[in-house]
Parts: C-alpha cells; structure tokens; sequence
C-alpha cells in the first residue's frame, strides 16, 4: 500500500484509505504498529478512529437486516437435491455415450435419449413404482443375457464382497457357502445403479434359476415406493435391515427367492 | 476431415456391453455424491448471509429468495471449478453477485453510474459532521438504515461486504471484479458517503 511511507512518520495524520485499512484489520503488523505509535500521540486522529469503528459497527448491526423466510431453507434443499439426481442421472447417460466416437448424425439420437430421460424424470414422479420395477427387471434381464458377464466371477464371498470396496459407499456381509439355501450358488457380483443409487448387484443361481440381488443403502433412497410382488412373470421381494434395502428378482418360486433373501438379512446382523 | 474414416456406428446405448457401460458410470458416479455433499458443507451454512445480501441487492423478499436459489443451483453445478483451499464465501458471493447482474433489476441497477472510481480525493477537513456527533448519534439503528438506503447501490455494497460479511479486500476485489486500490477509495467514499447521509438526521435526534 502506498500509505506506508506516511503512516510510518508517526507525526504524519492518517489519511481516510489508511484509517479505513486500519479498522478493516488489512495492514500488515508493521503498517499497523506505525499507525498505533501515531495514535498515542495523536488526539484527533484516535478520535477519528474511533468514531470510524463505530460507524462500522454500527453498519454491520444495520446491514444484518433480511432473515430468510423459515421455509426458505427447506425450498432450497429440496431443489439442490431435485438437481442432483438429476446430474446423476445425465451423467449415467453421457457416461454410455461417451465410450464410443459417435458419428454426427447419432448426436441426434443421443439428445433424444437424454431428452427422453430428462422428462422420464417428471414421469416417474407419478409412476415410480412401475419404473422401478421395470428398472429392477431390465437390469436382471440384462444379466440373463449370454453376453452379460459380471464385473466379478467368483464362487467365493472373501472374493466378491472385497471388490466393491472403494466402488459403493457403504458395505455388506456376504453369506458363507454353507449358509446359503440348498442348491444357491453365488455366481458373481456387479456394480449397478437403481433409482439413481449405486447399488450392488449380486447374481446367484437357485435350482438353475437365475436370481439378480439388489442391496442399496436405506439412507440414501428415501422415496423407494412398496413394489410388485410380482412383474411380467418374475418374481420381486424388497427387505430391509437397519442400513441397508435388499431387492430380490427371479423366476424361481416364491418360498425358495423368500428363503435366500431371509438368509441375506440375517447376514447383515451384527455379530455378537 | 475427422469424417474420413468409417467410424463404427452404434445405434442406440443398450448395443454396449453392459460391463463397459458400468466400468464408466463407475468413474463418474462416486465423486458426484461426495461432491454434493461437500458443498453442502459449505454453502449451506452462508444461506442466511447470501439471503440477506441477496435483498439489500433486489430490495424484494421474493426476487431475494430466486435469487439464492439460483446462484446455489449455479454454484452446485460449477463446484468442479471452486478450488479446494480458496475463500468459497468468496467465491459463492460472486456466483450471487453475477447471477444479480443478469436478473431485470440487476440490469436496471448497473445502467445507473453514481460514481467515478478514482483514488479518493476527499478533504477529510470538510468531510462534514466532527466524530463527536457521530457518536452520539450512532446507536439511531432507524437512521443507519435509512442512510444505508440512501447510499448509491455501489458504494452499499462494498460496505456490505466489508462490514457485515466481514471479507477482506482482496476477496471483495475478486466478487466485484475490480483492482483492490477501487475497492479501498470505494470504502472510503461509502463510509464518508454515510456520515454526510447521517449528517441531516443529526439536528432531528438530538
């Protein structure tokens, strides 16, 4: 600041930008020394300083003046959160785009699918319950498919749990073999997204039934609706442990897909 | 031309492996809800501070309120430009400041130029009332608020930033966009500004 050389002279009165520096606490320790040293021996300018200070604050009480509308708070959370699962969302999308060059022309088949999906987002306001069990029934269909193999291969629950380590934001137990229900095999894992939650996705094999196991966290999916016990022939079953929501698809019948995600819960009690 | 080599064409997402589809979700995915959540962390608690710099600029509770909401909705989806480790209260009260500018009042306010900026050229010997009238009248919040109204929306703001946000120079520079030496002969014009606003309502209150 080029005020140090005057307010270095302690003989010198302070000019109105050095005074204002001053009661802002934006001198440095010498400048400020400078200025102190001056005040001691200057009436008139501590006089100035002080009606300076209290002129600001005075202006701070003034200017706290508007509080928000107790409601405001919770408006603004709401459309945050509206927002982010939105980008989510997006980002799911973009992210299957990205992968490949597009050809120019396919940029307007990619805009229609984000569109599509944007306004899926309203539509699935009303008819939640639909989409998410068509959601679970698309991604179990998936891994039907010949083509589909798993992220993870493996028999072994010390191989398959340690996997989504760092890759979902929470953590599970896996039943040992030897728990699971006569004729289960736990064939291996994958990541997945389910209504716009990471989630794990086990696969297991029941009686040679394919068995998709969703888990997701509790806290995080609220607004998960009751499902369908049934949808388009599979069968659907939702339970929960304190932290944790399991949702189970399969064709197998109802009494077996019961009993395997009844072990799954008890897994995720804790160990006394 | 990037044209000229056939490229493979696929015709709609569900065609890629879902493997692949997932092994790039899961790149993007975790880092967007930590990230919500951080800046939550910090912008949440400036929500009554922006609020209420937000209606000194609108003059309006509602506009005041869009506002915010706008300028956190903006914040949020910029958040990957903030740098972890800078002043974010100063950062946020730039996303507030130039979401204003571009709001119908906003626009309207910065039509009207009050003031050159100009190193200040003030004779403080007639700057008007001596501080011993200051003071007796300064606990007169009415006619702090009064003034405050009173001072040219420039000269108001800078003060708002200075003294009831309580930002420093440099960052209140980077808000206004300004070099530091305008912030300062800005104070220094509000504050003095403020006193001759005081000035009149001296002979009332006494």
């Amino acid at each position: 600041m080029n005020q140090t050389s005057q307010t270095n002279q302690s003989t010198q009165h302070l000019d109105p930008d050095t005074l204002n520096a001053f009661i802002d606490g934006e001198l440095s320790p010498i400048q400020q020394q400078g200025i102190e040293q001056h005040l001691a021996a200057c009436h008139a300018c501590t006089l100035r300083v002080l009606s300076a200070t209290q002129l600001k604050a005075a202006t701070s009480r003034a200017g706290h003046r508007f509080a928000p509308p107790p409601e405001a708070l919770a408006r603004l959370t709401a459309s945050l959160h509206d927002q982010q699962a939105q980008t989510k969302q997006q980002s799911q999308i973009r992210s299957a785009g990205r992968i490949y060059s597009i050809r120019p022309a396919a940029w307007a088949t990619l805009a229609a699918a984000i569109l599509l999906a944007i306004s899926l987002l309203g539509w699935r306001q009303l008819h939640q319950t639909n989409t998410l069990a068509a959601e679970l029934l698309d991604q179990h269909l998936a891994t039907l498919s010949s083509a589909a193999t798993p992220q993870v291969i493996s028999t072994d629950r010390h191989t398959v749990k340690p996997w989504f380590q760092g890759r979902l934001p929470f953590s599970f137990n896996l039943p040992d073999t030897s728990a699971l229900p006569p004729d289960t095999t736990l064939k291996g894992a994958d990541l997945a997204y389910l209504n716009g939650q990471p989630a794990a996705l086990l696969l297991f094999t029941l009686h040679k039934h394919e068995v998709s196991i969703f888990i997701t966290q509790r806290s995080t999916s609220p607004a998960f609706i009751a499902l369908p016990s049934t949808r388009a022939g599979f069968n659907l079953r939702t339970a929960t442990t304190p932290d944790l929501r399991i949702v189970a698809v399969s064709n197998v019948n109802s009494a077996d897909l019961d009993n395997l995600v009844a072990v799954l819960v008890q897994t995720q009690a804790p160990v006394n | 031309m990037f044209n000229a080599e056939p490229l493979p064409v696929f015709s709609a997402a569900s065609s890629i492996p879902r493997t692949l589809r997932l092994t790039e979700a899961l790149r993007i995915m975790p880092p967007i809800t930590t990230r919500s959540r951080d800046f939550e962390q910090l912008a949440l608690p400036l929500f009554a501070s922006l609020y209420n710099h937000a209606h000194w600029l609108t003059r309006d509770p509602s506009e005041a309120e869009d506002l915010v909401q706008e300028s956190f909705s903006k914040a949020l989806r910029a958040f990957d430009t903030f740098q972890p480790g800078t002043n974010f209260k100063a950062w946020i009260f730039r996303i507030l400041r130039n979401t204003f500018l571009t709001t119908r009042t906003g626009i309207a306010a910065s039509r009207t130029v009050f003031l050159e900026d100009q190193p200040s050229t003030l004779d403080t010997a007639s700057a008007g009332p001596t501080p011993e009238d200051i003071l007796l009248r300064l606990d007169n919040q009415a006619a702090l608020h009064a003034a405050l109204e009173q001072l040219p929306p420039q000269l108001r703001e800078v003060l708002l930033l200075c003294d009831v946000e309580e930002i420093k120079y440099k960052d209140i520079a980077a808000i206004l966009d300004v070099p530091i030496g305008t912030v300062m002969s800005r104070i220094s014009r509000a504050r003095t500004t403020l006193r001759q606003l005081l000035q009149p309502q001296l002979g009332k209150s006494l």
